[in-house]
């Protein structure tokens, strides 16, 4: 999924989180400062997009740095994507 | 003169048969998929132990029977205090505390409830009985701490962002120079300003939120110095089960590796209001994991806010079965 439907997934994310419509979501978009989503609220719109792009959320691996801003959610979601191909390849070792 | 120590005799616990996992109380709770999405992916919960069915001495009752069986004439204990975080757990012309001392055939023992730190109030109702043990001046005098309450609701079962409470109960046998684990240290720290607790507004939660980490981390700094010990002298971490954000980031700010921490109870039992710190004791010393001498910090957070930490050194074999 590339990011532009990373970003539109995010945006009907937070319409579900907040229970009423979300539009114009930018990569620059900061969740806590502009949106004013709580920390839970952002978790929540992870859980959310879980089934929709395909990927398992690592508590190990999240950081709030990756929940600052649209961007950075969509990058952590984009490489949750790759990680989740990768371990679905057989090993060749 | 030297100061007399506060020791653990006895630590029983107990839990509910029923295991429930928390998908299945979204209904009731109030909570979205994504909600409990949150709550098992972020903050590790999946079962608890919960039992509408039970009352609550039936709940409180086998633990504590266990802890006064240990005590070769029960005549000694003096203190029965019920620690507990819902401040109302009975009709009010029923004293709990009191129902408890009776069905336990310790009608000589004062018995009285305690519950100003919630969830931290097992821990502090330690440090009251070895208070007033010391005060009483019996070597031979013990007090007997029973935590234990139902999720009788849904407004005390969701700790909203935070924790699905489950059931549980535990005791404790405290004496003063006795055998069993000597307590080298306890911390208490309260902030007064967050004493809403559950009804805190979202501004109050926010910053809340945001001085959870500190003085936690703070409250465990403190204890351990106070024992003499730094976070390498420790052989575990024995936590509520709460496995927020700001508990891992004051676990990250302290530096305090993954495997000094025993979390593994948060996906079996959710937080269990004053009594997990307990129940993760008995399950790590039935599971053979408490070292003889090894040094444990016991952690404790309650609304309101109270954050406890209290540093136990364990004797497996006690030298000197009860008098």
């Amino acid at each position: 999924m590339d990011h532009a439907k990373l970003v539109a997934a995010i945006e009907t994310a937070r319409s579900e989180v907040l229970e009423r419509e979300v539009t114009g979501l930018t990569e620059d978009t900061r969740l806590f400062e502009d949106v004013h989503l709580d920390s839970t609220s952002v978790l929540e719109l992870l859980m959310a997009r879980e089934d929709i792009v395909g990927i398992s959320v690592d508590r190990e691996t999240l950081d709030m740095d990756d929940v600052r801003s649209v961007g950075t959610l969509a990058d952590y979601l984009d490489a949750q994507q790759t990680g989740s191909a990768l371990a679905a390849e057989p090993s060749q070792a | 003169m030297p100061v007399s120590v506060a020791t653990l005799e006895r630590i029983e616990s107990f839990l509910p048969q029923r295991s429930v996992p928390i998908a299945d109380l979204a209904g009731t709770l109030g909570l979205t998929r994504a909600k409990v999405g949150v709550y098992r992916k972020i903050f590790g919960l999946d079962n608890i132990r919960f039992d509408p069915e039970m009352g609550l001495f039936d709940l409180v009752l086998p633990a504590a029977r266990a802890a006064v069986s240990s005590v070769d004439d029960p005549g000694r204990i003096r203190q029965v205090i019920f620690a507990h975080t819902i401040q109302q757990l009975t009709p009010a012309n029923i004293d709990a505390a009191q129902v408890i001392r009776d069905e336990l055939g310790l009608r000589r023992a004062d018995a009285f409830g305690l519950s100003q730190q919630n969830c931290a109030s097992g821990l502090a109702a330690i440090d009251v009985a070895a208070e007033l043990l010391r005060a009483g001046g019996d070597p031979d005098a013990r007090a007997l701490v029973v935590t234990g309450e139902r999720a009788s609701s849904p407004m005390v079962q969701l700790v909203p962002n935070t924790a699905i409470m489950g059931e549980a109960a535990a005791a404790c046998v405290v004496a003063i120079d006795g055998a069993g684990d000597s307590v080298d240290s306890y911390v208490l720290r309260t902030l007064g300003e967050f004493a809403a607790g559950l009804l805190l507004d979202d501004a109050g939660n926010k910053q809340f939120g945001k001085r959870y980490p500190q003085v936690l981390a703070e409250v465990m700094r403190s204890a351990l110095a106070a024992a003499g010990l730094a976070f390498d002298d420790l052989d575990l971490v024995i936590s509520q089960n709460v496995d927020t954000s700001g508990w891992r980031e004051a676990i990250k700010e302290l530096g305090v590796p993954k495997e000094k921490l025993f979390m593994d109870n948060v996906k079996h039992h959710g937080h269990c209001y004053a009594s997990d710190v307990f129940v993760n004791y008995t399950a790590l010393r039935d599971a053979g994991r408490l070292v003889d001498g090894g040094r444990y910090l016991l952690i404790s957070v309650g609304l309101g806010a109270s954050f406890a930490a209290m540093v136990i050194t364990h004797h497996r074999s006690p030298p000197h079965p009860a008098r």
